[in-house]
Formats: structure tokens, C-alpha cells, sequence
């Protein structure tokens, strides 16, 4: 297969079968859980569910100061890698020309040294998570494959992307395919993993702000 | 009840609803549970990480829920939960979970651990995997009437004395009044002067009340152990005789599960809402406080602090009240740090004082108190749950910390204004 | 010469007595029920309790062996009861309650002290079905009427 040839199935038929593969999966996930439905509360409500649901929603992703404290290293790690992820995917203006292509739309980028900056800062935050992860012995202890697997398919799209913006060891097609191959791994694995709590831990807040908010907690 | 293996997995099954499905599916395995979980804090042991307790539960939930799990089963690739994973896991789940519901509140992805260890109590106690100490309980909470074996006379007893003592009447099946007492065997056994307290608070405040011969009890060890046919029995009797005596609100006495069991879970597990309220005793008291039916004089000069206890505020949603009562007999309360609703639990609550296996752990769990404690030096420390009170007595002597631990409503009662008590009037 | 007749006037005493007399007076309570208290530990810091000359640190070993008594004695939460131990456990409680500095309970420590005694009392009267309302309370009236003419 030539470079072209590849990047050309890159984009065309694997590029097909990773996005039909990631909503499939990840709606079958989410169906999989909303079919298994919840039983009416009868006790005398106290505060609203939905409210308190829709609130720990937000509220969840600002630690009380004594969690802070007590896993600052996991927090802020955990922050900075996932916005950096989030800022290179959609603020990069190369990938927001594919998002043009897929939804008919488009939005603003920002400078390129930026996105650059950031991919390089995203990894290494990676390396320290993962660094932290077989380290620390709650994690070390709670790790399975997929954790680590997790890892992998996530950082492997920032460092072949950082590879081919730069153009290093292969030629500009072969990079690209690769990095493109690359994100379509992190697709086809992504409702197999844990990875699904990007959506997951909305409906998960939701049921824990409900049911705290019914007893009129704010959690 | 006949337990066995298949049982507890087919119950572990039945427990699975949608919320157990998404935390499952979200947990990242970052581990910020743990340092939630005082058990955790105070060992350093991964296991009692709160997610890790979950495991077998998860398994089933993997295998039998997820499309990728049902697929490994039939390929035969999955690892099945066995029995003796069960037995290994049931420190776990019973010696070292007390249901606090702190990991729950922490979850950056917003799992609700002990809404889920609740959940695979029912499996475990199913699988017959369930502490020595709790099934005692519970037989004899069916059997008797009480966990403890409190039966009425001994009750009809503590309630002579305090008649005497008093001079009025403790009313006893009374029908149509507004409000129905229960006590947990725990208040009847060790603290019985809770009796007289709320004696003298509802003759002070004009409250219409009665206890119910054949319902006293409100501790539910059914809860505790995980076995919601049991949990429903308990609650069925106070139902019934809450609508026998045309109630309006039942009272939940100081003791924390009793509050969660018959105010939360309650009607959930009888199938139908009641036809009666039910309020905390501080609650109460509070409302008390605000439409100035209690009067309170004089103030403890003594440093005080409040222990929340769990299944009052964080997981009951009772949590300003009894500040607010505290704030009207205490000259000097300070809030210990974390106060309200992430305060830490005192380690013994969800049975885990019932357990004797557990002593040791649960010993090690109240330092996570004792830190609290060390910051703030009170004087004293006023709880609101009578299972709270004896291990918090039996950790502050255990590190040799001289501080009494003081009931809230029993310090209300000290505090009440000396109203003129008319002849033959019924309290 | 002081007669009491009700819990009113008989917590009005009380609360008229200094530190050291209350741990007087509450030691005479403790007394009158020390026989249902099987644990020995009891009997000798009731001792130290009753003793007008004891140091502070006496006072201070003999309150923290209480408190171990009590929490020894106690009924396990869920365990089965037994009103006689319980009787124990209260005597304990009321010996806690004598030692305990004034000012640390609510109501008093003598009064906290008769009203762990009048619980021993009712916890025996379970057991043996007697129904002795009123008498531990009329005898700690006599009691403290007693120690006041003194």
C-alpha cells in the first residue's frame, strides 16, 4: 500500500466504520443503561430531584477544599489534561475544518504556538497521570488493562498529531494517516471503556444530585 | 431464610437500575473515593477504597448488563463471580462501609458509592454472607420486636419511672393526636433518660404525642443487613399503628438508620407513601424553636461542638437544625472542621456496631474523628443518634480524650423554661 | 431541717452545692445502688468518688476508669440485652457522672449521677417485674436531705 493509498483509507472506509462503530457503541451504552429504569420515589420529598440533579451536574466538577487538598495531584492532572485534550480538538484549526465538513458548521481557532504549547503540555500530563497511576497504591491497586489501554489510545492521538504538525521521522501522508488511524482507534475503543463516562457521568451526577435533592442535599 | 449462592447473585441482579448502571459505566478509577472513606484515611489500606468494595457487584453488573460483558460471558472469557470472592468480600461491604455516603459526595463522576452498597447488602445477605451480630439482630427485631430484645414491659417500666418522676402521664396508644414516637432499642437500653427528655419538652411545648405499645421500636436492622423483605416488615408495623392511632407525623427518635429507614426508604420498601409525616426529633424540636412553642433559659458555658451524625444530615437532609437548637442553650459552640454535610462519619453506623469482628477497624475509623476533635480542643461533643454517642464514648476513652459526649435533645430539656403546670393537665 | 419532696426542690439542691459536694452527694446516690453492679472496678472508684480529701489526680484515674467500665458494660448496639448487666452499666454511668467535673453536663453532675441511679433501680425492677416507680427517688431525697443536714 502506498502512502496515499493509505491515507486515503485512513479517511474513507476506516474512517466509516470507527464513526458508525462510536455512536453505535455509545448509544447501545447509554440505552443500556436508561432500559433499565428507576423506581418512583414514594417518600415525601423534601427538595426537587431534577433541580438537584441538574445542579450536581455543575457543582460535581468543583471539589470541596478538603478533597482538593487531600488529591490535588489527581485533580489538577486531571484538569489540565482534559482541557488541553479538549482545547487541541476543537479549538486546532485543521481539525475544525473536518468538524466543518461533518456538521455543515464551523467555529473560531486559536493560534497554532498555542494549540502546540498545549499538545505538548496535555502529554506530558499524561505521562505524570500515568506515572501517578502505577505509583500511587489506591491506583496501582484499582488499575485494570482497560485503564491502561485507556491511556494509551488517548495519548496516542496527541502524540501523532504533535508528530505530524511537525513532521518528524516520516513523510507528511504517512504521518497523517497514522495520526488519523490513530484518533480511529481511540473511537472504535471508546464505548468498549471506561472512556463512556465522558458522557456517562452526566447521566451519573444527574442520579446523584436527584437523589440527594430530594432529601433536600445539595451534593 | 434459606441463603444461598445463586440467590445472592440473582439479588445482586434484581438490585440493577439505571443509576447503578451509569456510575459503573463512569468510574475512572482515580481513586478520589478512598480519601473520603475513613477507613481508608485511618489504614492506608487500598481495599477499603469505597469503589473496590463494589466489585463483585460490578462484575455481575459487566456480565450481565453491558453488551460487551454479555458477549465475553457466552464467548467464556469473563471471570464469573464465585462464593469465595462473596466471603471475602464481606469485611468489606459489612466491617468497613457504615453506609456514611462521603464517598458518594466526592465522586469526581458523580457515583453514589453507598447508595450501591446498600444495593449489594441485599445480594450479600442473600448469598448468606451477611455478619453474625446483624442476623441475630434482625431475627430478634422480627421475632421480638426489637434488635435488642427490648420487649414492652421493660419499656412499660422505663416509662413508669419517668411518671412518677415527673408527675404526668407518658401517653400510651393514645388515638388522634398529632404526633406517634419511636425509640430506638439503643436510647431504651442505654440512654433511657431520652424518655424523660422528650417527656418534659412535649408537656412544656403543649405537643399531643403518644408512643405505641405494639410499634416502639424504630431501629431497623433490615437496612443494616440488606434484606428489604425484613426492612418492609419493620416499617409495615409501624404503619400500622401509626394508621390505627390516626396520627398526623411519626417522630424518628436520635438514632441515624432509624431516620433513613423509616423517612426515606420507607414507603419505597412497603410499596405506597404513608398516610402520615414523618420528622426527625430535631426537626421537630426546630420547629418548635421557630414558632416559639420552646422556650429555652441559660446556656451551657462549656465549649461545645455537633457531630453530624450520617444518615441525619449528609444522607437525611437534617443538617441547619440542630445548629439552630445548639445556638439557643450553647454560649460557646464551635463547628468542628468539615461540619454539615461532609462531616466525617463517627465509624460505627450500618451495623458496624452490631458486628464484633469489626471492633478493631472501627476503632481504627474514629481517629478520622479524634483529627477532627484535635483541631478545635471542645469541651464536650453533642450528637443526635445514640449509636454515634456510645462509639464516640468508646473512641474518645480508647485514646484517652476526656470529653463527655452529650445528647441534644437531652441538653434542650435541661434548658427549658419552668412553665406553671396546671392541675390534671394532660401533657 | 431540709425535707424533699419532688424532683423540683431536689434538683434546686443540688444545683445549690459546690463542686465537691456534688460529687458527695452523687457518690451517696451510687451507693444506695452499688450492689447491682457486678464489675469491681466500680467499688473501689466509688471509693476515691466518696472521699472529701482526694486529689485531683486520684479523682482524675478514677473518672477514666469509670468511663472504661462503662463502655465495657454497655449493651452492644443490636447484640441481646440483659437488664440486669444493664443495671451494672448504669451504676457505671452514675460513677462517670460523680467524678465528672462540674459544669461538663447539662443539669448537673449530681443529678446526671441520680438519674443513672434511678435507671440502675428501674433496669433491675425489668428483670424482677417489681414495680418500684418512685422509690430510688424518694430515696435519694432522704438521701441528699440527709447530706445537706449534715
Amino acid at each position: 500500500m502506498t502512502e496515499t493509498e493509505l491515507l486515503m483509507w485512513a479517511r474513507g472506509p476506516a474512517l466509516q466504520v470507527a464513526t458508525v462503530i462510536f455512536l453505535l457503541g455509545i448509544m447501545v451504552r447509554i440505552l443500556e443503561i436508561l432500559v433499565l429504569g428507576r423506581k418512583a420515589n414514594l417518600a415525601e420529598a423534601r427538595g426537587s430531584a431534577v433541580a438537584g440533579g441538574l445542579r450536581t451536574i455543575v457543582t460535581r466538577s468543583f471539589p470541596d477544599r478538603g478533597t482538593l487538598q487531600r488529591s490535588t495531584f489527581n485533580i489538577v492532572a486531571g484538569y489540565v489534561f482534559h482541557t488541553g485534550f479538549f482545547v487541541v480538538l476543537f479549538l486546532f484549526a485543521p481539525h475544525i475544518l473536518v468538524f466543518r465538513d461533518l456538521l455543515g458548521f464551523g467555529w473560531p481557532s486559536i493560534p497554532t504556538p498555542i494549540i502546540d504549547a498545549t499538545t505538548l503540555v496535555t502529554i506530558i500530563t499524561l505521562l505524570a497521570v500515568l506515572l501517578h497511576r502505577v505509583q500511587d497504591k489506591v491506583m496501582r491497586f484499582l488499575s485494570r488493562f482497560q485503564d491502561y489501554l485507556a491511556w494509551f489510545v488517548t495519548i496516542l492521538p496527541l502524540v501523532t498529531g504533535y508528530l505530524a504538525f511537525h513532521r518528524i521521522g516520516l513523510t507528511p501522508p504517512t504521518l497523517i494517516a497514522i495520526h488519523i488511524l490513530s484518533v480511529e482507534l481511540l473511537m472504535v475503543v471508546f464505548p468498549f471503556t471506561k472512556l463512556m463516562h465522558a458522557f456517562t457521568l452526566f447521566m451519573a451526577r444527574y442520579y446523584n444530585g436527584a437523589i440527594a435533592g430530594y432529601k433536600g442535599v445539595n451534593s | 431464610m434459606s441463603a444461598s449462592f445463586k440467590r445472592g447473585i440473582n439479588s445482586f441482579k434484581e438490585q440493577m437500575d439505571a443509576p447503578v448502571a451509569a456510575f459503573f459505566s463512569s468510574c475512572v478509577r482515580c481513586g478520589l473515593c478512598s480519601q473520603a472513606c475513613l477507613f481508608y484515611t485511618e489504614t492506608g489500606d487500598p481495599k477499603y477504597t469505597p469503589i473496590n468494595k463494589l466489585e463483585p457487584m460490578r462484575r455481575v453488573w459487566q456480565q450481565e448488563y453491558s453488551f460487551w460483558g454479555k458477549l465475553a460471558s457466552a464467548l467464556g472469557i469473563s471471570k464469573p463471580v464465585t462464593d469465595a470472592e462473596l466471603t471475602e468480600w464481606e469485611t468489606l461491604v459489612y466491617d468497613s462501609c457504615t453506609l456514611c455516603g462521603r464517598c458518594s459526595m466526592v465522586c469526581p463522576v458523580g457515583n453514589d458509592i453507598a447508595y450501591m452498597i446498600r444495593k449489594m447488602r441485599e445480594g450479600m445477605a442473600a448469598s448468606g454472607h451477611a455478619p453474625e451480630g446483624l442476623i441475630g439482630a434482625t431475627q430478634r427485631a422480627i421475632t421480638i420486636g426489637s434488635p435488642m430484645g427490648v420487649k414492652l414491659p421493660a419499656l412499660q417500666a422505663q416509662i413508669r419511672h419517668v411518671e412518677k418522676d415527673l408527675g404526668c402521664t407518658v401517653p400510651v396508644d393514645v388515638q388522634g393526636v398529632d404526633y406517634m414516637l419511636l425509640l430506638s432499642s439503643m436510647e431504651i437500653m442505654n440512654f433511657p433518660e431520652f424518655i424523660g427528655a422528650i417527656t418534659r419538652i412535649f408537656r412544656h411545648a403543649g405537643i399531643s404525642w403518644t408512643i405505641s405499645s405494639q410499634a416502639f421500636e424504630a431501629t431497623n436492622s433490615g437496612i443494616q443487613i440488606g434484606v428489604s423483605e425484613i426492612a418492609a416488615e419493620l416499617v409495615e408495623r409501624v404503619v400500622r399503628a401509626a394508621t390505627e392511632l390516626k396520627v398526623k407525623y411519626v417522630i424518628s427518635p436520635e438514632c441515624g438508620h432509624a431516620y433513613m429507614a423509616i423517612r426515606w426508604e420507607g414507603p419505597n420498601l412497603i410499596g405506597r407513601p404513608y398516610d402520615f409525616k414523618v420528622v426527625h426529633i430535631l426537626e421537630l424540636l426546630d420547629e418548635l424553636r421557630t414558632s416559639g412553642r420552646l422556650q429555652t433559659s441559660g446556656k451551657e458555658t462549656q465549649r461545645l461542638t455537633y457531630h453530624d451524625p450520617c444518615q441525619i444530615a449528609r444522607r437525611g437532609g437534617v443538617v441547619q437544625q440542630p445548629r439552630n437548637l445548639l445556638r439557643e442553650v450553647a454560649a460557646d459552640f464551635v463547628e468542628m472542621p468539615e461540619a454539615g454535610i461532609m462531616n466525617w462519619c463517627c465509624g460505627a453506623g450500618g451495623g458496624v456496631s452490631a458486628n464484633e469482628r469489626a471492633d478493631e477497624i472501627r476503632l481504627k475509623a474514629f481517629i478520622r474523628k479524634k483529627k477532627q476533635l484535635d483541631e478545635i480542643n471542645p469541651d464536650a461533643l453533642v450528637s443526635a443518634c445514640s449509636n454515634c454517642r456510645i462509639q464516640l464514648e468508646d473512641g474518645l476513652e480508647e485514646n484517652e480524650m476526656d470529653i463527655p459526649v452529650l445528647s441534644l435533645t437531652e441538653i434542650i430539656a435541661d434548658h427549658l423554661v419552668e412553665k406553671e403546670q396546671k392541675e390534671g393537665q394532660q401533657p | 431541717m431540709t425535707e424533699i419532696t419532688n424532683d423540683r426542690e431536689f434538683h434546686a439542691a443540688l444545683d445549690g452545692l459546690d463542686a465537691g459536694q456534688q460529687r458527695l452527694a452523687a457518690a451517696g446516690f451510687v451507693k444506695s445502688v452499688l450492689h447491682l453492679c457486678t464489675d469491681e472496678r466500680i467499688a473501689r472508684v466509688l471509693e476515691v468518688a466518696a472521699d472529701p480529701g482526694a486529689s485531683d489526680a486520684a479523682l482524675a484515674e478514677a473518672l477514666k476508669t469509670a468511663r472504661a467500665t462503662t463502655i465495657d458494660c454497655h449493651t452492644r448496639c443490636g447484640s441481646e440485652g440483659d437488664w440486669l448487666e444493664q443495671a451494672g452499666y448504669f451504676v457505671a454511668r452514675a460513677t462517670v457522672a460523680a467524678l465528672t467535673p462540674l459544669g461538663q453536663m447539662p443539669g448537673g453532675v449530681a443529678w446526671q449521677a441520680a438519674m443513672s441511679a434511678r435507671m440502675a433501680q428501674t433496669s433491675k425492677s425489668i428483670v424482677t417485674g417489681e414495680n418500684t416507680a418512685g422509690q430510688e427517688s424518694e430515696n435519694q431525697y432522704r438521701l441528699l436531705a440527709g447530706f445537706l443536714n449534715s
